[in-house]
């Protein structure tokens, strides 16, 4: 495959933007780690949805349709990114970003045209909502108002892929219009946040269970956690991340968190890093043979990875003693009910619980200790204006 | 000599990862044809937006190199028309998703 050198670049910015992106991640979480500009901080949220996960998925577009001007999507975004990546946050990343999501939405143009159905209008969709937050962002809207653009970006590009291959178990019309109506409650949400935030976070919640749902019961990950090897790897992490996007609806509907807190950081986490970042894991031994034509042979070691990731993203999502062990128990039920192995599911479960607390208590003390030192924390930040939320 | 149906059975060796079903069986291989220790082959995707294309492609090349060694040069085109659906799917491959199951 010839293209990989020219793919290899854009892969390596998205992977930068997902490293600078964790570690400013950590240092809000209050990790001692150095910052090269203080008011960086605001910068997690973008690098992660946009520069990593926003330049993967564009490259993945450019590389579906075939023809070299789409390329100029994953371009303009990486450009984007690595102006996120090394330096503060201006007005050019956000223009360079919009401009390349522009370009995913004319490359869904060309596939319309190749195939017009309803899973490829519901990605559509998605770009289009991820150009919607990006042109806010741009404006200078708050973070903590692009926010939910950018989450529903995600969820509909996921979900009409569930959809595209939800095909092959031939759903009937009531299946396909649940699915529509679920989709529908999600976008309608995160468009009413716009001017009612709570009531409208709340929609999306209700949104985000409704998908859910309809996943954990009409995925084909449901039928192909049956076979063996990668294809089994692939559905078991599927369907781990089901279980973080119902909680992430879960907290919206409860809390109908629109702005920065602790239960709005949880339930974005919960949806990008234990939904999203599930998907990225489950799909990663094919993307990058895919797109670097690089094999990467299936190892049973991959489990190791999914488990971490469910690890990482726990301390993210901490409502209190109650919603961890919750989450603590969710894992170890799922990881019963697929037949890795009650007792390995349980001490895992357990131990999720057990490790939780540490890594948590460790930031909450370093908080303290940045606050002694004067040191403003995101948390602290949001009250001037509010602008750095986002994640 | 390779024949057609060598060729196809080479096919079914190439799983798609995310279903785990052959792409024989998937429906995916519109054509086969053998020119000697030529071999050409039109396919497609299950959708239009799949970035497995190139993947599938090197994998379709590789299982045919392995059974087939007669063969010298694989070509592959992925066709759009008609598109991909699942009436072409083989029963074998609906068992395997356990279709009518819910």
């Amino acid at each position: 495959m010839g293209l990989a050198p020219r793919r290899l670049p854009l892969l390596a910015v998205g992977l930068l933007s997902m490293a600078c992106g964790v570690w400013l991640g950590l240092a809000r979480l209050g990790w001692n780690l150095p910052l090269p500009w203080q008011d960086q901080l605001i910068a997690h949220g973008p690098l992660m949805v946009c520069g990593f996960l926003g330049t993967l998925i564009s490259l993945e577009r450019a590389v579906g349709l075939g023809s070299p001007w789409g390329y100029a999507a994953p371009i303009l975004v990486a450009a984007g990114a690595v102006m996120l990546d090394l330096g503060p946050l201006g007005s050019y990343a956000p223009l360079l970003i919009t401009a390349g999501s522009l370009v995913m939405v004319a490359i869904f143009g060309v596939v319309w045209r190749r195939q017009a159905s309803l899973f490829i209008a519901i990605m559509t969709t998605g770009a289009v909502a991820w150009t919607a937050g990006n042109v806010q962002w741009l404006g200078g809207a708050p973070i903590f108002r692009v926010v939910f653009w950018w989450l529903a970006f995600l969820v509909l590009t996921i979900a009409g892929e569930r959809l595209e291959l939800n095909r092959l178990l031939r759903p009937t019309p009531i299946i396909r219009w649940e699915f529509v109506v679920a989709v529908a409650t999600v976008l309608g949400g995160v468009a009413a946040a716009t001017w009612w935030p709570e009531p409208g976070v709340r929609a999306m919640g209700v949104g985000l269970i409704a998908l859910t749902s309809w996943l954990a019961r009409h995925d084909v990950a449901r039928r192909t956690v049956r076979q063996r090897g990668l294809t089994r790897f692939m559905a078991v992490s599927l369907l781990g991340g089901y279980v973080w996007l119902g909680v992430g609806g879960a907290i919206a509907v409860v809390s109908g968190a629109a702005t920065p807190g602790v239960l709005y950081d949880a339930l974005l986490h919960a949806v990008f890093v234990g939904f999203v970042m599930s998907m990225v894991f489950a799909h990663a031994p094919i993307i990058f043979p895919a797109v670097l034509g690089v094999p990467l042979p299936y190892h049973q070691s991959f489990y190791v990875h999914v488990g971490v990731l469910h690890l990482s993203g726990h301390p993210h999502c901490r409502v209190g003693e109650g919603v961890g062990h919750f989450g603590g128990s969710l894992i170890q039920l799922v990881a019963h009910h697929l037949g890795i192995g009650g007792e390995q599911g349980g001490q895992f479960g357990r131990g999720l619980v057990k490790l939780r607390a540490d890594p948590l208590l460790g930031g909450l003390q370093q908080r303290v200790e940045l606050n002694r030192r004067g040191i403003e924390l995101p948390g602290e930040i949001l009250g001037d204006g509010g602008d750095l939320a986002g994640d | 000599m390779a024949t057609a149906p060598d060729i196809r059975e080479a096919l079914r060796q190439v799983l798609d990862p995310e279903i785990g079903v052959n792409i024989v069986d998937l429906g995916l291989v519109y054509r086969i044809e053998v020119d000697g220790a030529r071999v050409r082959i039109a396919m497609t995707m299950t959708s239009p937006a799949c970035p497995l294309a190139d993947y599938l492609k090197d994998l379709v090349t590789s299982a045919i190199r392995d059974r087939v060694p007669d063969v010298t040069e694989v070509d592959i085109v992925v066709e759009w028309e008609p598109p991909w659906d699942p009436d072409m799917m083989s029963d074998e491959a609906r068992r395997q998703l356990g279709e009518g199951e819910r």
